[in-house]
Order: structure tokens, then C-alpha cells, then sequence
């Protein structure tokens, strides 16, 4: 688990970044930097983003699949690296 | 054995003194100690068990495949948050997914026959939580008598369809002047009203035939001089609110209502009295007149449950503790609670009375007051002097409310019936709107934002009329900045 921490301390201290959450494939969060409410917020909405980003592209485009979303809004960026197992979401407030 | 010999010398002038001084004699004595058996020992750290600390930190073994998949995608990412950090791409992009309509339009014109016949004025205006209902307060304070004229609270419910603006769908008449209104932060059916005798009330709006749900009366406890300002405090017990009410005989009262007789219980009972004022190194405040404070304003933040702030008719502007221990120095006068001197820190004083004050939702530290001299300062709650000051009007200010919604901007309302609305974040200090009504003689008394809806404001006037104003996007859509700019100007050091 050592190397996991690791890796999430890394991407953490990257300029502007608020917060960090693995999910696994079913949708639960398995290790997060946020807050209990916040992050059972984030995980619920945006898995069913990214499988909806997901089978969007497949329906264009059968040999087509998603590697990256980034949602940009007003106030920040949420990245998610999706997999088949898991996917990362990683808040950014890149003016901060 | 040694001896200690201080001198000094100091010299002034042609004189010249010599001192001295000695320690008394020091005792000292020597001893030796020898190791007669020595043994050596040394200790160090094991490498952690990683099982062990992975069960004392961990319920379920590590996710199969998760230090696979971080590996595969950390760099990916780091090197997409790297570029985001250092890309100007979306510097200055904005999306309007609104209607921009520059707009500010007047929605509703609100009217109580009644109230209009008598030339009541509104005095105070006030939102239900769900954000669907207006109450106002009628009455008259300018001329000595009216106050002991009758008059009226009054709710509209805005999301009616059969609304009728000139019909009030609730009126409660009321034996006096109305001169604070204040609903219940959570519960839609109650509202708090303060009266030009002294009393405090609270009306069940759910209860047609007699709303009055409680009343202070005339008791030793209650108030002697008109309330001009209540609010609901949280009370220590999650959930359950008390009325907190000022008035002009400078006391300020906490009453928690109470369910099996259905009336109010005195809870905690502050005193303003000059002397005990604390001074700021800079006010060249002199007391005159009489020796209480009368109140006129008073604000509670929302951030700090121990704070509030008081303005008064002289113009002090005072940040006050509820758990103040200092008994106030006014005569007791048979209340059944002692009362306590609850000033901590004094504001750079005004000239005039102060009539309204509002705690930022948007910062812990900064509030605006209004008052007589037509200026509204924003203060820090740290300085004593205000981190700036915007010339509202040229006339009396009523009335200052921040806006829910952007943290830079806020809304007046004059004693030229018109609401200035200004945006800190624009270089001039000049309005970023003015809503004018007409009618040059009618004083805009109260307002507020309407924190559900917050497109939505409403304005009471003095010919008795409420005006619900729907603003343009710009003044309610917070830009990305804002927060960060409101923090920058908290953090100015006042001249």
C-alpha cells in the first residue's frame, strides 16, 4: 500500500490540485483524499458520466474507446483516467 | 569560593554617581564519582512489518490490480495536470448558459389597501426559507404619535398562481407599529416581529384564526423602547432557534420560546452602556446625552456563533460576545436575568446614526454598515477603521444587504427611494445598478435578497408599497475570481 500512498501523494502535490478519488469498477470509492460526503457525491455522478462518455464513443465509432475525460467548468477541472478495473478522478484548480 | 563585584557607573552632567552592589558569599564544593563496573547496550529500529501495519491501518487486503492500474496512469495524469497548471487556453473564456438579459425589471408591485389609506410606510421586509413567501411589516417612525397607530404584517406567497398583488394572502393586524420582521430560518410558518412598544412576538402564519404564537407582554424583562431589529439565533441545542431582539433603551435580549406555556423565557439579556465602551486608541468619541446605547442595527455572523454586531444611534459600531461575563453597569430593573455588558471591541465611530449592518457570507471577517451620512463602509472585524468606504447617496442609507449569491456585491437602499447596487469588483465606485422607482419623496427602507431565488430582491418603500425586482444575470452569476478578490481586500491593512 506504501506505493500506492506514494503515488497519490505525488499526483497531490501537483500545483492546484484539490482532491483525489479511486474508484473501483462497481462504483465505490476505494481511497480518497476528500471528504466522506463530498466524495460519495463526486463518485456517484461522475461514474455515470464516464460510462456514459464511454458507450458515446463506442456507438460512434465501434473501435473506438475512451482513454481520458476532462470536465472544464468555472471554477475547476475534474480529470477522470478511466480502466477496467478502476479510475482516478483528480481535481484540479489550476489558477490556484 | 568566589566573590562577585558589580559597579556601575552613571554619569549626568557635572555629576557623577558610583554604585555598587555584592553578592552574598557563594558556597561551593567539589566531589568526584568513578564508574566502578560498565556494561554497553544499543538499540534499533526493526524494519516495519508491512503485514502488520497494513492490518492495523486497513480492514481488507490492498485492491488486486491497483498499483497496476496507478502505475499505467500516474504519469498520464501528472503530466495533464502540469500542462492544465501552465496553459492559458481558457484565460478570460466564459460560457453564458443563462439568458443575459441586462435587465433589471420590477416583477411585482405589492399593496395592502388598508395600509395605503392610512400612509403606512413598510418597515421591514422579510423572506420565507423556501424563498416563496414576502412578508412586510407596516407602520410609521418618523413622527412622535404614529407609533401608537395600528398596523399590519402582511405575506404574499409569489409562487400562487391566483397571486393578487393588491390583496395580501395572510394580513395580521397588529395594535402598534411593526418595526422589525424576521422569518424563521427553517420553519416557513413563523415569523419574529419587533413592535414600537417595546415587544417582541412571534406570529404562526399556519394558524389563521390567531397567529400570535407568543409574546413577550409588558414585563420586567421586555423591552421599554421600540425594537428595531430581530433575528433568529441558533441556540446551543441543534435545531432549536431563539429570538434575539435590540432596541433604543440599548438592551439586547435573547428569548427562547417556550412550548408549555407559549410565551417567551427571558434567556440571556445584554446592557450597552457608554462607559462601558471599550475605547479605540483612535476614537475621539465624547459621550453625551444619556448614558445607555441606543441600538438600531444589529447583525449576527455567520460564521462565529459568538459574535454579533450592534450600530446605534450615535453613530458607535461595537462587535459584540454572547458569552460576555462583564455585568453591565445599568441599573437593575427586576429582570429575571442578569444582564451583561457584552461590547469586546469598538469600530471607528460615525458622526450619525447607523441603520443597518450585514455580516459577508462570503468572508468570516468583513461586514458593511450604513447610516445617516449617506456612506457605506465595508469593515474588517480585525481593524478599527474601515477597509473602504462607497459613497451610497447623498441622503439617509436604510438599509445594506450583501447579495447571496456574488461575493463582491451589494445592495442599498436610500432615503431618495432609489437601491444602489455596487459591484467591488469594478475599479470605479460608481453603481453597477441603480433601481429607481420614481417617485423622489419615498424613502426605500428595507430591502432583501431573496437567498432561494436569487435573481430576486425586494425593495419596501415608504408610500407603502413593496417592489419585487428580478436582476440581470450579471449582478447575481458569480465570476471565477470572486472569492479570491474578496479575499485580497479583507486582507488590506485600513490607513
Amino acid at each position: 500500500m506504501a506505493e500506492v500512498e506514494e503515488t497519490l501523494k505525488r499526483i497531490q502535490s501537483q500545483k492546484g490540485v484539490q482532491g483525489i478519488i479511486i474508484v473501483n469498477s462497481e462504483g465505490i470509492p476505494i481511497k480518497t483524499t476528500m471528504d466522506n460526503s463530498s466524495t460519495v457525491q463526486y463518485v456517484g455522478l461522475i461514474h455515470q458520466l464516464v460510462m456514459k462518455a464511454r458507450s458515446t464513443l463506442r456507438d460512434l465509432d465501434p473501435q473506438n474507446d475512451l482513454t481520458f475525460l476532462r470536465i472544464r467548468s468555472k471554477k475547476n477541472e475534474i480529470m477522470i483516467a478511466p480502466d477496467k478495473d478502476y479510475f482516478l478522478i483528480v481535481i484540479q484548480n489550476p489558477s490556484d | 569560593v568566589s566573590q562577585l563585584l558589580h559597579s556601575g557607573q552613571l554619569s549626568m552632567g557635572p555629576l557623577v554617581f558610583q554604585r555598587g552592589c555584592q553578592t552574598r558569599a557563594l558556597h561551593s564544593t567539589d566531589a568526584e564519582v568513578q564508574t566502578v563496573s560498565t556494561a554497553v547496550s544499543s538499540t534499533q529500529t526493526e524494519p516495519q512489518d508491512h503485514v502488520t501495519e497494513q492490518l492495523l491501518q486497513h480492514e481488507e487486503p490492498e485492491p488486486p490490480g491497483l498499483r497496476d492500474f496507478l502505475r499505467q496512469v500516474e504519469d498520464r495524469v501528472i503530466k495533464e495536470l502540469v500542462k492544465n497548471a501552465r496553459s492559458h487556453a481558457f484565460d478570460g473564456y466564459q460560457v453564458n448558459w443563462e439568458d443575459q438579459s441586462q435587465l433589471v425589471s420590477c416583477r411585482h408591485r405589492l399593496q395592502h389597501p388598508s395600509a395605503q389609506e392610512r400612509s403606512l410606510h413598510v418597515t421591514s421586509v422579510s423572506w420565507s426559507c423556501t424563498g416563496s413567501v414576502i412578508a412586510c411589516a407596516y407602520g410609521r417612525i418618523d413622527e412622535g404619535d404614529w407609533g401608537t397607530e395600528k398596523s399590519h404584517v402582511c405575506t404574499w406567497n409569489l409562487d400562487r398562481r391566483g397571486l393578487n398583488p393588491k390583496q395580501p394572502d395572510l394580513v395580521i393586524d397588529v395594535p402598534t407599529t411593526v418595526t422589525a420582521l424576521s422569518f424563521h430560518p427553517n420553519q416557513p410558518s413563523l415569523i419574529a416581529g419587533g413592535l414600537y412598544t417595546g415587544e417582541v412576538v412571534v406570529w404562526d402564519t399556519s394558524h389563521t384564526q390567531d397567529p400570535v404564537m407568543a409574546q413577550t407582554g409588558m414585563s420586567a424583562d421586555s423591552h421599554r423602547e421600540p425594537v428595531y431589529q430581530v433575528d433568529w439565533v441558533p441556540l446551543q441545542k441543534r435545531g432549536e432557534f431563539g429570538v434575539l431582539s435590540a432596541s433604543s433603551g440599548g438592551r439586547v435580549l435573547l428569548w427562547t420560546l417556550d412550548p408549555d406555556q407559549g410565551g417567551f423565557v427571558l434567556s440571556a439579556g445584554y446592557a450597552l452602556v457608554r462607559q462601558q465602551v471599550p475605547h479605540s486608541s483612535r476614537s475621539n468619541y465624547k459621550a453625551r446625552g444619556s448614558s445607555h446605547v441606543g441600538v438600531t442595527a444589529l447583525a449576527l455572523s455567520p460564521w462565529d456563533s459568538d459574535i454579533f454586531l450592534v450600530g446605534s444611534e450615535g453613530g458607535l459600531l461595537l462587535k459584540c460576545s454572547f458569552s460576555s461575563q462583564t455585568l453591565a453597569a445599568a441599573p437593575s430593573e427586576g429582570q429575571s436575568v442578569t444582564l451583561r455588558a457584552p461590547a469586546v471591541f469598538s469600530f471607528r465611530p460615525r458622526n450619525s446614526p447607523i441603520h443597518s449592518i450585514h455580516c459577508s457570507p462570503f468572508h468570516r471577517n468583513l461586514f458593511l454598515s450604513v447610516g445617516t451620512d449617506g456612506l457605506a463602509h465595508l469593515h474588517s472585524l480585525l481593524q478599527t477603521n474601515p477597509l473602504l468606504s462607497v459613497r451610497v447617496s447623498d441622503s439617509y442609507v436604510f438599509d445594506v444587504r450583501w447579495s447571496p449569491t456574488r461575493p463582491l456585491v451589494f445592495a442599498a437602499a436610500t432615503g431618495q427611494g432609489v437601491v444602489q447596487i455596487f459591484d467591488l469588483g469594478r475599479r470605479s465606485l460608481r453603481p453597477a445598478a441603480t433601481i429607481d422607482q420614481g417617485g423622489a419623496n419615498q424613502a426605500a427602507t428595507c430591502l432583501a435578497f431573496n437567498s432561494q431565488n436569487p435573481h430576486l430582491l425586494a425593495v419596501g418603500k415608504t408610500d407603502g408599497t413593496v417592489n419585487i425586482w428580478h436582476l440581470s444575470a450579471d449582478l447575481t452569476e458569480q465570476s471565477p475570481r470572486e472569492t479570491v478578490q474578496l479575499e485580497l481586500m479583507a486582507r488590506e491593512v485600513a490607513e
